[in-house]
């Protein structure tokens, strides 16, 4: 197994340099037809073999049953799912699991809220491109057309019309604009190639960096309509470490240059469309945007999807998709995609990426793939005396703290009695539901942090856990629809307890719990209430209801 | 009452009471308790996780302490620390000399004139950056963004370098004022340990009060039941993130007692009338108050300076606010003896143009400009650095952001040059070649 080292450079980029080897090359890949899952399995298994480590046993069917439900539908699931999940044969029962989660609304939802946060993590959340990222994935708009979308910022009408955001959220800051598309849409940090060509990766020169910005550089947002067009004409000047001013060519990362085909203009055209721009980016008053023949932004967009020599666009996703469901990318960081940082798994990489390219960049058959992979299966639970194995691995499934959508959207599932849930089949219903889950989680998931790297959770969240109103009136209510009213109707506390952990927790009580909660209850027996909401909040905030395992 | 037992939360004896006693301790043991002592342990490993060295003891002793004096917007250093009087650039204000010898400040700073032997002024900032928010990001990291990692902000550094695992008080306090001067600070890759208390919405810190309709005795207890319920969770796997949790909870009884600490109307009437009746006085009694008990690092923010149109009017409202309640917040820390313990920093994210423009306004300038640190490390009475007559440029003693975060940092006696390790990634508590200005530390 290939063990790197790290170097740094003084403006702290970082460089992981292969110490070990590498295990084949892509002509020895596995046969484009193989399924995703066995070719999955098998580079994994592979790899493991080779580093002599020893995977774990799978994770047991209910707590397959929530992790999956989590990570494709954005929640827990209710007790109608989880009895129609008992009900299902057992040899099949993962596999009708995925394809009913995959066709359900919360698949959209959730990948909608999966792009968003990716993709706008510092902004607020706008409707308009969460409305747009929705609509395309109902409409099951395969990823390179969602980029082409985005990257052109084609003001459509309707729910699409937030398209743009990406673009307008970054359009006063030239750099955040380059450096974020180098970094979300093709796993590549350039920005230390922004001062000097990088001193230790030799593929990232300041060309690359200012390639990149040539493309962006006309991006303007006009005023009146809040619109992001393009200039017709301008450049990128940069000065390089011989001082020399350098005008910056169209180039992607791949190297690939394009020419640049702006028209010739006399002086007195190019003063009058000076003009014009000015107009619209400053001026309220009416004026049509007007469209350049030559676009930059298309033509990054052509280029990434030609690339077909590092294939940066198709693997940043797949590396993207696989670090969200597994916990930790093949390439980490993600944004360190580049020839000194060999993934974990080259070869897997190597394979997916041939296979998106040739599946039209499908995110649902990729993500139908890793979740039905033994890698995905395993238990998160490790309890040997000796280290767990490296994440890398995936001899062991991470734990993995919820989003604030996962978590708000699942607080609200468990609260409610189960009679509230529709029936499995009602599609129709459901999605009225999943929307009411989605509105209501709305206004809880500023509450919570989002993960990202060097994630704790907040002591915000152990103060609003413990001293919020909403908490206590909301989460904690005993009305009749909700599961502590649910609970009243029962005096029996075994069948009370085994149903909170069943609600809450997924799964039923271990005996010792099942006798220390039982002790809870009894302690006090005339606010027997009263102990059971004490008892339900004490699950709801303790971590195996925060994480995902 | 007769059943008490300790099922290892961090919880006071007195409070072991009655419900705490429902689980036996064979039970809990059950329930996968693989420990009962080191409350933070957890974080322990966390820290040890960005830091390898010992946790540097001695210098958390010291009980050294930070209140920064935001100035959101950017004040203009003419008509504060480095006024130009007489020059076409200057305005209209006089300058005044202080009780430093040779150190003249603007006529708008008249008490803190008077208190300069606590105080330097930098006045040779030039941070380059003149937008608010890559201004902010700047100098309160004291280095650039980088897309690659995100930084701790001064505030979060300083409580990880001075706060204490086992304190009951917050590390780290941001204080809300209105409207744009909201910017909630970051922990950056120190994680949300670090992360700052933020007042948003009142004086009083949200979610710190017990509701009434929970019981005190049920509001330890249940803690406790959370917590013994999620331990064999939590021992089978081995995450930090799931341990910071736990760590999260356990901080919850020690940060509520601390809410009184926000409650100015328990100082003496006489106390409350010295700080005046303004919010940033107020808040400046509030940083006093938690400063007093321990608190590491106070960020109180006072807004909006950015005074693009009618730039005098402001800064002769602004100034009168800042000059009183910074006067009155030296004194009252000297009083105290807190002073020898405490650096009070008046900074924001740039200063203000030399140019007045048409609107009588000053625009955003990070080319040459001042701050003032006074307190705890400082060689009162300097006025460090130079800008040209004009106040266009730094003629002498040229300091970076990265400089400022390296001099605030050695103020408290922290090496700038100590390490963080981020993953594999070192990285320097201020930014690699930057240098503390020796001139105004004692």
């Amino acid at each position: 197994m290939p063990s790197n080292t790290g170097i740094f450079c003084r403006c702290h980029c970082m460089v992981v340099v292969l110490c070990g080897s590498n295990l084949g090359s892509a002509e020895d890949l596995l046969p484009a037809n193989t399924e995703i899952t066995i070719a999955i399995n098998h580079y994994v298994h592979q790899q493991l073999v080779a580093s002599e480590v020893a995977a774990v046993e799978l994770a047991d069917d209910l707590t397959l049953l929530r992790r999956t439900t989590l990570d494709l539908g954005g929640r827990v699931p209710t007790p109608v799912e989880r009895d129609w999940f008992i009900s299902q044969p057992a040899s099949d029962r993962r596999r009708l699991l995925v394809d009913r989660l995959m066709q359900s609304a919360d698949f959209d939802f959730h990948q909608r809220n999966w792009l968003d946060e990716t993709l706008l993590p510092n902004h607020p959340y706008n409707d308009d491109f969460r409305n747009y990222l929705l609509t395309a994935g109902q409409d099951r708009r395969s990823w390179d057309t969602v980029f082409r979308e985005i990257m052109t910022a084609a003001e459509l009408d309707g729910p699409e019309k937030g398209a743009g955001q990406f673009l307008k959220s970054r359009v006063r800051q030239l750099d955040d604009l380059t450096n974020d598309t180098a970094i979300l849409f093709f796993g590549v940090n350039i920005s230390c190639a922004k001062c000097h060509d990088h001193p230790l990766v030799p593929h990232w020169k300041q060309d690359h960096f200012y390639g990149m910005q040539a493309f962006f550089q006309r991006t303007y947002q006009t005023r009146k309509t809040s619109s992001v067009a393009e200039r017709p004409f301008g450049e990128v000047k940069f000065a390089n470490m011989a001082g020399e001013t350098k005008t910056a060519a169209f180039m992607f990362l791949s190297g690939e240059v394009i020419a640049d085909r702006t028209p010739q203009l006399t002086d007195e055209e190019r003063k009058l469309l000076d003009e014009r721009v000015r107009k619209l980016e400053q001026d309220d008053a009416e004026a049509e945007v007007f469209v350049p023949e030559f676009r930059p932004r298309d033509e990054l967009v052509t280029l990434a999807l030609h690339d077909t020599k590092d294939h940066f666009f198709a693997k940043n996703i797949i590396n993207r998709v696989w670090a969200r469901l597994l916990g930790t990318g093949m390439v980490n960081p993600p944004d360190q995609m580049h020839s000194g940082n060999v993934p974990s798994h080259p070869q897997l990489l190597e394979w997916l990426t041939a296979d998106m390219v040739s599946h039209g960049y499908d995110l649902r058959r990729l993500i139908q793939g890793i979740v039905l992979s033994e890698a995905y299966g395993r238990s998160s639970r490790w309890t040997s005396g000796s280290e767990p194995p490296s994440a890398s691995t995936f001899a062991l499934a991470q734990t993995r703290p919820l989003t604030p959508r996962q978590l708000a959207a699942s607080l609200h599932v468990v609260i409610r009695s189960a009679e509230q849930w529709s029936a499995i089949e009602n599609t129709e219903e459901w999605m009225k539901q999943r929307t009411d889950l989605e509105n209501l989680a709305n206004g809880w998931v500023r509450e919570f942090e989002q993960p990202g790297e060097y994630f704790q959770v907040a002591v915000d969240e152990a103060l609003f856990f413990s001293n919020n109103g909403r908490v206590q009136d909301e989460l904690l209510r005993d009305s009749d629809d909700r599961l502590l009213g649910q609970l009243k109707k029962i005096e029996v506390q075994a069948q009370a307890i085994e149903m909170l952990w069943l609600a809450v927790l997924n799964r039923v009580p271990h005996p010792d719990e099942l006798a220390a909660a039982t002790a809870w209850l009894d302690h006090v027996p005339d606010k027997k209430d009263e102990s059971r909401k004490q008892l339900l909040w004490a699950l709801l905030a303790g971590p195996e209801f925060r994480f995902n395992h | 009452m007769s059943h008490v037992r300790s099922f290892g939360t961090c919880i006071p004896a007195h409070h072991a009471v009655s419900r705490r006693g429902f689980l036996s301790e064979g039970a809990v043991r059950a329930a996968g308790a693989v420990t009962v002592a080191g409350c933070f342990a957890s974080d322990m490993g966390q820290i040890h996780a960005l830091r390898s060295e010992e946790v540097a003891s001695e210098l958390r002793n010291q009980d050294k302490r930070v209140i920064l004096l935001w100035l959101a917007g950017g004040a203009s250093q003419f008509e504060t620390w480095d006024p130009k009087p007489g020059a076409k650039t200057g305005g209209p204000f006089r300058a005044i000399q202080t009780n430093a010898t040779g150190v003249h400040i603007s006529e708008l700073l008249p008490e803190l004139s008077q208190r300069m032997h606590h105080t330097a002024i930098i006045r040779s900032l030039n941070t380059k950056i003149a937008d608010h928010g890559g201004g902010a990001d700047l100098v309160e990291t004291g280095r650039l963004k980088d897309p690659g990692i995100l930084y701790p902000d001064l505030g979060a550094v300083v409580a990880r370098e001075l706060g204490r695992l086992e304190s009951k008080v917050p590390d780290y306090v941001s204080l809300y004022t209105s409207t744009e001067g909201r910017r909630k600070g970051t922990s950056g890759f120190l994680g949300a340990r670090y992360a700052p208390m933020f007042l948003s919405e009142s004086m009083i810190p949200l979610n710190i009060a017990r509701l009434d309709a929970v019981a005190e005795i049920d509001h330890h207890a249940r803690a406790g039941l959370r917590e013994a319920l999620g331990r064999r969770f939590a021992a089978s796997r081995r995450s930090q993130t799931v341990d910071s949790q736990n760590s999260a909870y356990q901080r919850v009884q020690g940060l509520m007692a601390s809410a009184e600490l926000f409650d100015i109307t328990q100082e003496p009437a006489e106390v409350q009338a010295r700080y005046g009746p303004t919010q940033f006085g107020h808040q400046c009694l509030i940083a006093r108050r938690l400063i007093e008990a321990g608190v590491p690092f106070v960020k109180v923010a006072r807004a909006w300076w950015d005074s693009h149109g009618q730039n005098f009017e402001t800064h002769q409202e602004l100034c009168a606010d800042l000059d009183h309640s910074m006067s009155v917040l030296l004194d009252d820390l000297e009083q105290r003896g807190l002073l020898k313990n405490t650096l009070v920093i008046t900074l924001g994210e740039f200063g203000r143009t030399p140019q007045i423009n048409s609107s009588l306004g000053r625009d955003h300038f990070a080319s040459a400009w001042s701050c003032s640190l006074s307190g705890l490390g400082i060689r009162g009475g300097v006025a460090y650095g130079k800008t040209d007559p004009e106040g266009h440029t730094v003629v002498e003693g040229e300091a970076s952001a990265a400089d400022l975060f390296a001099t605030i940092l050695a103020a408290l006696g922290i090496d700038h040059k100590h390490e963080y390790t981020v993953g594999a990634r070192p990285v320097p508590l201020a930014d690699f070649g930057s240098k503390p200005i020796l001139d105004v530390l004692t």
